[in-house]
Parts: C-alpha cells; sequence; structure tokens
C-alpha cells in the first residue's frame, strides 16, 4: 500500500469566522496565513521524515479552512523544500482552467520536481463553480474535453489545432513537455460513469473519495470492467481511495474525538443557493444516482492503530485500492498539536504495518 | 436544409471520356469538394461552407476507372473554367485532391483534407510522403479525435511533411467529421480558406459587454 497525506494547509483564525459562504475576504488575517504556511512546510518535513510516499494537494476556492485555491502553485513551493516525497496534484478542476495552461504548468512542475508528480484530473463540485461563474450544467462536459486536450497536449509531437466543444485553440505546441513520458502517472479522480470511462479508454488511473467501501467498490470495480473492454488491466497503484482518518491510542479515545465533530458542513451557503445548487449537483457511482453530501465529510478510518490497520487492510479487499489518501485531521480542532500527534501516532504505529497490504 | 438555404442544381461533366455528376450551390470564391466513398450528398456541412463559397460537390471518383484520376479530375474541374479555385477532399479523396493540387499548384488557393486515408502509420507511403513535401499550397489537415479509420497518430505524419500544413483535431468527431460536428467543420474550413495561414491568429471576440 502507497501512502499519501493530504496536506490542507490547515487556517487557525485568530478570531470567530462569519458561519456563511462566502466567508468575507476581509475576515482574513495575513499573518494568521502566512503562519498555516509556515506550519505546512514545517509538518511536510515530519510527514517526509515519517515515510510517507506522496503530498498529496487540491484545489478549493474562497474556504478559510483550505488555504489551496491554486494547487499548482502549493506543489511547486512544496517540491522546493522537500527531498524524496512524490507531489500529488489532485486536482486542477479542469472545467474551471485553461487545459493547455494546466498541461504547460504540470508539464514544468514535473521536470523541476524531477520527475516527482503525480497528477488527478476532476470536476470539481458544483460549489467550486460558483468563483469562477461555470454554469455547473456545462461542467461535465468541458471536464472530459479538457481532459482529453492536457493529454493530448503532452503527448502529440507535431503542434496542432483543437476544434472542441468548449475550447478552440489553433496551434497547441508546449513546451517543456513531462520529463516522466509519455506523461505522469495521472488518475480520473470520481465516482462517475464518465470519469471511470475516461479513465479506463486513456490508461488513467482511478480514484475515489469518502464514500463507504462497498458504494466505492462499485466505481472501482466499474472501472476495472471498462479497462478489461479496452484490453488492458490497472495495477493495484492506478486505485486511490482518499479518506479521513481519525487514529488515537484506543477505539474509545478515538471515537470520543469523532462525538466533538460537528455535523453540518462549515461554511455553507445560504440555504436558497444550496438547494439550487442541490439540484445542479448531478452526480453518479458508476451510472447510479448518488445523493449530494450536504454534511460533514465521513471518517472512514477511525479507532486504535490495530482497529485501522484492520480497516485499512478491509479497503484493499474490497475498494481494490493501492494508494490510500489520508487527511489525519482530528476533528472539533482547528488546532496543530493535536494533528501533530495523530502524525506521530500514524507514523510509527499504523504505517510500518500498512505497507505490505 | 434551412428554407433559405442556396438553390443546388445537379450537372455532369466530361474529361478524359469519364463522366463527373456534380452538384453546386453557394456564391463566393469556387470550392471544390472531392467527396469520399459515401458518394455524393450534400450535407448541413455544405450548407454551412455554401454561405461563403460557391461550393461544387464533385461526386467520388472510382479510382478503378483511369490510371491517372488526378489528372482526369484536373481536367474534369478545368474544364468548369472557374478560375483559381479551394480545393477539399475527404477520406480516400484527399489523395486525389492532393495529386490535383500538385498538378495545379497555381490554380488551388487553399487545400483542405478531411480525415485522409492516404498516410496511415501502419501504411506509409514514401512516394506520397515525398510529394507532400513539394506541395506548397496552403493545407488545412482535419483528423476527428474519435476517428476509428484514421488514427491520430496519421495527422503528425501530414504535419512534418507539408511545408504549408496544418493539423487541427475536431474533438468528438469521428471519421465523418463534417457530419458528427457540422458547426465545428465547418467553422474552422471557412476561417482556413479565407484567410490561409493566418487563420492560427484569433479573431473571435471575448467582450461580454462593452
Amino acid at each position: 500500500m502507497k501512502v499519501s497525506f493530504f496536506e490542507t494547509v490547515r487556517y487557525a483564525s485568530p478570531h470567530a469566522l462569519p458561519p456563511e459562504w462566502p466567508v468575507p475576504s476581509g475576515s482574513y488575517d495575513p499573518d494568521a496565513g502566512a503562519a498555516a504556511y509556515r506550519a505546512m512546510l514545517e509538518r511536510l518535513q515530519y510527514v517526509e521524515e515519517l515515510g510517507f510516499d506522496w503530498v498529496s494537494v487540491s484545489e478549493h476556492h474562497y474556504s478559510p479552512r483550505i488555504l489551496t485555491p491554486s494547487p499548482i502553485l502549493s506543489a511547486a513551493f512544496i517540491a522546493a523544500h522537500l527531498k524524496r516525497m512524490t507531489l500529488a496534484l489532485l486536482g486542477p478542476i479542469v472545467p474551471h482552467s485553461n487545459p493547455v495552461r494546466v498541461a504547460e504548468e504540470l508539464a514544468m512542475l514535473d521536470t523541476m520536481a524531477q520527475g516527482r508528480l503525480v497528477v488527478g484530473l476532476l470536476r470539481g463540485t458544483t460549489n467550486e463553480a460558483l468563483t469562477y461563474d461555470l454554469n455547473p450544467a456545462e461542467a461535465r462536459e468541458r471536464t472530459d474535453e479538457g481532459m482529453e486536450l492536457i493529454l493530448r497536449a503532452w503527448t502529440e509531437p507535431q503542434p496542432f489545432g483543437w476544434q472542441g466543444r468548449h475550447f478552440q485553440y489553433r496551434t497547441v505546441s508546449i513546451w517543456p513537455r513531462p520529463l516522466q513520458q509519455p506523461h505522469p502517472p495521472t488518475f480520473a479522480l470520481g465516482t462517475s460513469r464518465e470519469s471511470c470511462e475516461f479513465a479506463a479508454r486513456h490508461r488513467l488511473g482511478c480514484g475515489v473519495s469518502y464514500g463507504p467501501f462497498e458504494v466505492m467498490a462499485r466505481a472501482t470495480r466499474y472501472y476495472r470492467e471498462q479497462c478489461a473492454r479496452h484490453g488492458w488491466q490497472p495495477t493495484a497503484d492506478q486505485i486511490l481511495y482518499r479518506a479521513n482518518m481519525l487514529v488515537a491510542e484506543t477505539d474509545e479515545e478515538a471515537h470520543a474525538l469523532l462525538r466533538q465533530q460537528s455535523s453540518s458542513a462549515p461554511f455553507v451557503m445560504r440555504a436558497a443557493v444550496r438547494e439550487a445548487m442541490t439540484t445542479l449537483d448531478a452526480r453518479n457511482v458508476a451510472g447510479e444516482a448518488r445523493a449530494p453530501v450536504t454534511g460533514a465529510l465521513p471518517t472512514t478510518f477511525i479507532g486504535s492503530p490495530d482497529t485501522v490497520v484492520e480497516q485499512v487492510r478491509r479497503c484493499r479487499e474490497v475498494v481494490g485500492a493501492g494508494v490510500l489518501d489520508l487527511s489525519l485531521h482530528p476533528p472539533g480542532s482547528n488546532e496543530l498539536a493535536p494533528l501533530m500527534r495523530a502524525l506521530e501516532l500514524f507514523g510509527t504505529k499504523v504505517l510500518p504495518r500498512i505497507r505490505e497490504i | 436544409m434551412r428554407d433559405d438555404a442556396p438553390a443546388v442544381v445537379e450537372r455532369w461533366i466530361e474529361a478524359d471520356g469519364l463522366r463527373f455528376r456534380y452538384v453546386e450551390t453557394g456564391r463566393g470564391a469556387p470550392l471544390i469538394h472531392l467527396c469520399g466513398e459515401g458518394g455524393l450528398r450534400l450535407t448541413p456541412a455544405h450548407e454551412l461552407l455554401s454561405r461563403h463559397f460557391h461550393v461544387v460537390v464533385f461526386d467520388a471518383p472510382d479510382p478503378g476507372q483511369t490510371p491517372e484520376l488526378a489528372a482526369t479530375v484536373t481536367r474534369a474541374i478545368g474544364a468548369l473554367s472557374l478560375g483559381p479555385f479551394n480545393l477539399m477532399g475527404t477520406s480516400s479523396s484527399a489523395g486525389t485532391a492532393v495529386g490535383v493540387a500538385l498538378r495545379e499548384s497555381a490554380g488551388v488557393t487553399a487545400l483542405v483534407l478531411e480525415a485522409p486515408t492516404t498516410i496511415r502509420p501502419e501504411a506509409r507511403d514514401a512516394e506520397l510522403e515525398r510529394r507532400l513535401a513539394e506541395l506548397t499550397t496552403p493545407t488545412l489537415v482535419l483528423l476527428g479525435t474519435e476517428d476509428t479509420v484514421v488514427p491520430s497518430a496519421a495527422g503528425r505524419i501530414y504535419k512534418e511533411k507539408l511545408p504549408a500544413g496544418h493539423l487541427v483535431f475536431v474533438y468528438g468527431a469521428g471519421h465523418a467529421i463534417s457530419i458528427d460536428r457540422p458547426e465545428a467543420f465547418a467553422e474552422v474550413v471557412v476561417d482556413f480558406l479565407e484567410r490561409r495561414e493566418a487563420f492560427v491568429i484569433s479573431r473571435a471576440t471575448t467582450l461580454i459587454n462593452p
């Protein structure tokens, strides 16, 4: 099992924040922001010492919880400060982006980081569409087309034009190309039929997140079936599962910590917008409708090191995942000390035992 | 077809003892289209092109009828006395269109090859590739990203060999690009024929409200 640390650049506000999204950017504290990025580097140096394989970053906008609107920028900065770990850029949100720019920047990053890059491409959740005025109804189509264009920009040796539905270019011929040839290991992130089929058709990995093992297994099973239809078999390293993990000395302690977590998502939108967005948030697992996520994200792995190791074993068996991308933030606290304790416990008591799973 | 679509006229022309059926539609600079295997049929793409060009659509010439098909087609086009013309060849007729353009380099203003089957990565044609290098006519090669007859890798061979060649992938189109995505097809063809190599300079506006 490969293990990835999901770095969210947790921001600790020196004062209470308005609970509603969008949180006014005037309530941001620049010094607290600088402290969050400093803490990120300290933490990641420790994460690297503990022996994690990857550090992952994601793209989230207007969020006081996750200060990474530009994951490529985060990854480049982190890469410059770490020696060994692979940067897993799990999301540029493709429909928001200029795909040629994404192809260029990822190729640049792969080259600057000497090939320590893994890429995940995704549609993004519907709320993200509000930040760049993107019509959520077109997001899926833009994602598929953008992903195909990124792959082609990485691999096509001659200048070409692109006569798309949502993107049009007369000349594409990127420099540099990726160091890893033909391109960095790439995942299509998502459980949808469309995402699994895209991954299978283009021989990419499949990344799923947060849902129960049995539900995520429906998506990875469908992905493997589609790969077989296209005449290939993915390796375990091509199935990634992202989840929250709450590890403590004992099961009781872990569950007591979980009870401190609020059941609602932080910084919710006003009801009128949220309801309109929910109707647009068409999701599916391998073609079956999937309810939109409204509350806090679930914690999949929870308990003592022994319990968590068994849960990871089940994840491998049921989902088929060969890569775990873990958020280890203990809930109910924005403080960093509990995260560092969780990291130490995971790094010493769990990580060495799940390598061979 | 739209109600106000230009009138379509069917005619015949003879060259080297062969009769070619063709139809004409639209007004403007001439655009000769040599149809592919499907034979002569007018599509929505022709209608879009006819708003900008005098479109002359030739039935797919049968290569079995004459050893020098490109020469015969060149003479048939010459017999129409159109003056300089744009030329487009689809699928297997793309090779004939290249042959016409090589013969008539002064007469062919610009050349479009839609999903050309002539060269494929697994079936290279050294002689034709050598002749492509001599073709100075501005040439647009179009390939559909879903084409199962001509793989995308064929496009780079044309791009490498043609001195004034441009390769454009039409996203979501199969081998019949103009049928699968008529608007996308006509937009790039019209732009290329109107501006030739300068078509790489965008003239689309991004202005939302003045």
